[in-house]
């Protein structure tokens, strides 16, 4: 068989004779070649370093000491810096130019890009930020804006200062947006911790921001009621409390589809519009259930004011059941 | 000039001029782009006898091929003749490994290591393996036999090699003009190549390259090289024959031989005489044209009886139905194509390059520098075909587990 077969090695092939030659036993022609050859190799070689070598020296002179950049770089001033921006942004040429403060008369190659994107990114409002040079005298900006989904109350020097707050749970001034838009943002009711001079950035928000994104899309008209939104219980247990300008509270469970609690949110509320009540409080967590608690209205007497004990806020409840045949 | 063509120069060192052509190659295309041609000196039957005389002469034809062509050579295909070469045919079996008898890679490359693996005397080389076609159970089989079904495979090579130092000698008279030489490929089989077709080649056809030095032949069977060899006879012999003959110099020999000579003796009057130079000088001798004829006839005879007795039992009328090609300088003696014939008993007509090659490249003396640039360019393309099929991931990891 094939494995039996002994191994012969094979014969010596002319491939094996060396074809290494010393210059000396070479011809005239053969060591002008040999010197043509080498000077090639040695050009090839001078020009790929030169040209490394200028490129390093051009890079170290630029990030070392921006005023080493040969005279005839600086010569032409650079235009009024472009802005690209994403299509729903509402930063403008001002807004860049107050952020980056370039000097007046600055040339292209005077510029630290690196430093010019470090500064737009410090503006909270901007979540991507490219900042290129376009030959001879064009500086380009391109950043994509962050949009507010809610808006925040904190307090700052002494005083109050109002935040909008992203959907990645970053707060930012909110330059630039409609007075209106951001008036008619429900406010966060949460607290916003410092780190150093920026705010820390707040976890958990997509949850929320998909509320909110739900109930402008399918529950408009109760999106607009919406005033306050308490996220205390949003880790522990899931759920986030909406308060709405017409006192009634809705609980929503993070966990459930938003679009079923708001179905059922919008029938409660029409049942509940034809019965006066102070307060009412919706818990739609629960599934099924909906536990509605009512707190009727109290006939104002000016004569003495009664203090109802905190345990009877709201004496009347019922089941959804009564209220909720079919959702 | 295409950035991924390279220039490669076909060499022949004959022994009474060296022949050199550059080739533009780009991808599986060639172009002749430049020749070079020079007196040989230092070279004696075809074996580099003065090496510097014989690197002067080769660099003057290199030099003035790379300037008749405006381009540097990158690499040598360096034809190789001589005496020195010698052939041996060798064949291995083995039995088919397989349980369902079909032959598998492994087989093919088993047998065809057996065959190739004849030790052979020290100083020796192999310069080409020339492989026959394949047998499966006593079945001839054109190509490969891979896939076939069969108990035996069997094949046989035929082996040329050359003396070390020869061979050495040849290259380095490349190297002195610092370049490589990528390919030795045999004379016969350069001209061989270019002077037949495939379908004579497929009937069987002999190939004799009549240089100066030497006489080179090939005989094709089956659509492949069978047989070659080598007669340290040539042109050359038939000069000196005049020489001693006639008493006359080198260089009167030589012009009576291409101005007189024939292969066979037509002049029946013994009294018909020639002149030396026709120019009826002082020094202008008178010969007899019989005797001219009959010293080259009785050589060129002598010299296609020692051909077809080196070939032995491998030629024979019905299997080189074909006939014989006559190609090289000394093909062009007068008459030497019918004597070819009555000698091998087959018809014989001269070689000649296919009609795509130019007319100032279609003298027999370029034919193997020709075949050269063809045969070195196919088997080059071959060779890169051959590594491209062999070196995807899927077969380096069976060669991993093959080797492991």
């Amino acid at each position: 068989m094939n494995e039996n077969l002994p191994t012969i090695p094979p014969a010596q092939n002319w491939r094996t004779i060396s074809q290494s030659v010393k210059p000396r036993a070479m011809s005239r022609g053969g060591r002008w070649r040999l010197f043509t050859a080498g000077l090639r190799l040695t050009g090839v070689t001078l020009v790929l370093g030169g040209l490394g070598w200028g490129a390093w020296l051009v890079s170290a002179a630029l990030q070392e000491d921006p005023r080493r950049i040969p005279v005839a770089a600086k010569a032409v001033s650079m235009k009024a810096p472009e802005l690209e921006t994403t299509r729903d942004g509402v930063l403008d040429q001002a807004w860049l130019a107050r952020t980056l403060e370039l000097k007046s008369g600055v040339s292209l190659m005077e510029l630290d890009l690196g430093r010019l994107r470090e500064r737009l990114l410090l503006q909270r409002q901007v979540l991507t930020a490219d900042v290129t040079r376009i030959f001879p005298d064009r500086l380009k900006v391109r950043i994509t804006e962050r949009s507010p989904i809610a808006r925040i109350r904190i307090e700052a020097d002494g005083g109050q200062c109002d935040l909008v707050v992203a959907r990645d749970g970053v707060a930012f001034l909110g330059t630039g947006f409609d007075a209106a838009m951001l008036a008619s943002l429900p406010w966060l009711d949460v607290g916003l911790a410092r780190d150093g001079i920026a705010y820390r950035t707040l976890v958990d928000l997509e949850q929320v921001a998909r509320l909110l994104a739900d109930a402008q899309f399918s529950a408009p008209h109760l999106y607009q009621t919406w005033q306050t939104l308490t996220l205390v219980r949003l880790v522990s247990d899931d759920e986030i409390e909406v308060v709405s300008k017409n006192r009634t509270t809705a609980i929503f469970s993070a966990k459930g589809e938003y679009f079923v609690q708001l179905a059922k949110l919008d029938y409660i509320t029409d049942q509940l519009a034809s019965k006066p009540y102070a307060r009412a409080r919706i818990d739609l967590s629960l599934g099924r259930e909906v536990p509605v608690m009512i707190e009727p209205l109290v006939p104002v007497r000016p004569t003495r004011t009664v203090t109802k004990p905190a345990s009877n806020r709201f004496p009347t409840a019922f089941s959804v059941s009564q209220l909720i045949s079919k959702p | 000039m295409s950035s991924r063509s390279s220039f490669i120069g076909a060499v022949e060192i004959g022994t009474s001029k060296i022949s050199v052509l550059v080739g533009e190659c780009s991808g599986r295309e060639l172009a002749i782009i430049g020749r070079g041609e020079c007196a040989s000196r230092g070279v004696i039957k075809g074996v580099v006898a003065d090496n510097r005389a014989a690197s002067d002469a080769t660099h003057s034809a290199l030099e003035m091929a790379e300037r008749d062509a405006g381009e540097r050579i990158d690499l040598v295909f360096l034809a190789q003749s001589g005496g020195h070469l010698e052939g041996f045919y060798n064949e291995a079996s083995v039995n088919v490994k397989a349980s369902d008898n079909m032959i598998e890679s492994g087989d093919v490359r088993t047998v065809c290591d057996l065959a190739k693996s004849k030790e052979l005397p020290t100083g020796r080389m192999v310069v080409h393996n020339i492989r026959r076609p394949f047998r499966v159970d006593g079945r001839l089989v054109p190509g490969s036999p891979e896939n076939l079904v069969g108990q035996r495979l069997e094949v046989g090579y035929w082996t040329v090699h050359g003396q070390e130092q020869r061979l050495a000698d040849h290259i380095n008279v490349i190297r002195g003009f610092n370049l490589e030489v990528r390919e030795l490929v045999l004379s016969s089989l350069a001209a061989g190549h270019m002077v037949t077709s495939p379908e004579e080649r497929q009937h069987g056809v002999l190939v004799l390259d009549i240089g100066a030095g030497t006489t080179d032949f090939v005989l094709y069977r089956d659509g492949g090289p069978h047989t070659t060899g080598v007669v340290p006879v040539g042109g050359t012999h038939l000069t000196n024959d005049l020489g001693i003959g006639l008493r006359l110099q080198e260089g009167q020999a030589e012009k009576l031989k291409l101005r007189f000579g024939r292969a066979s003796v037509q002049t029946k009057d013994r009294a018909q005489k020639v002149w030396l130079d026709g120019n009826f000088a002082i020094g202008d001798r008178q010969f007899s044209q019989q005797a001219i004829e009959q010293i080259t006839a009785a050589r060129t005879w002598e010299l296609l009886e020692v051909v077809k007795k080196k070939l032995g039992g491998a030629f024979s009328p019905e299997t080189c139905a074909s006939g014989v090609v006559l190609t090289g300088g000394t093909a062009k003696l007068s008459g030497i194509v019918e004597v070819a014939a009555k000698v091998f008993g087959v018809p014989a007509h001269l070689g000649e390059a296919p009609t795509w090659v130019s007319e100032n490249l279609r003298d027999p003396g370029y034919h193997t520098a020709l075949g050269l640039l063809y045969y070195g360019v196919s088997v080059q393309a071959e060779k890169s075909a051959a590594n491209r099929r062999h070196s995807g991931f899927f077969n380096g990891m069976k060669r991993l587990f093959t080797h492991a």
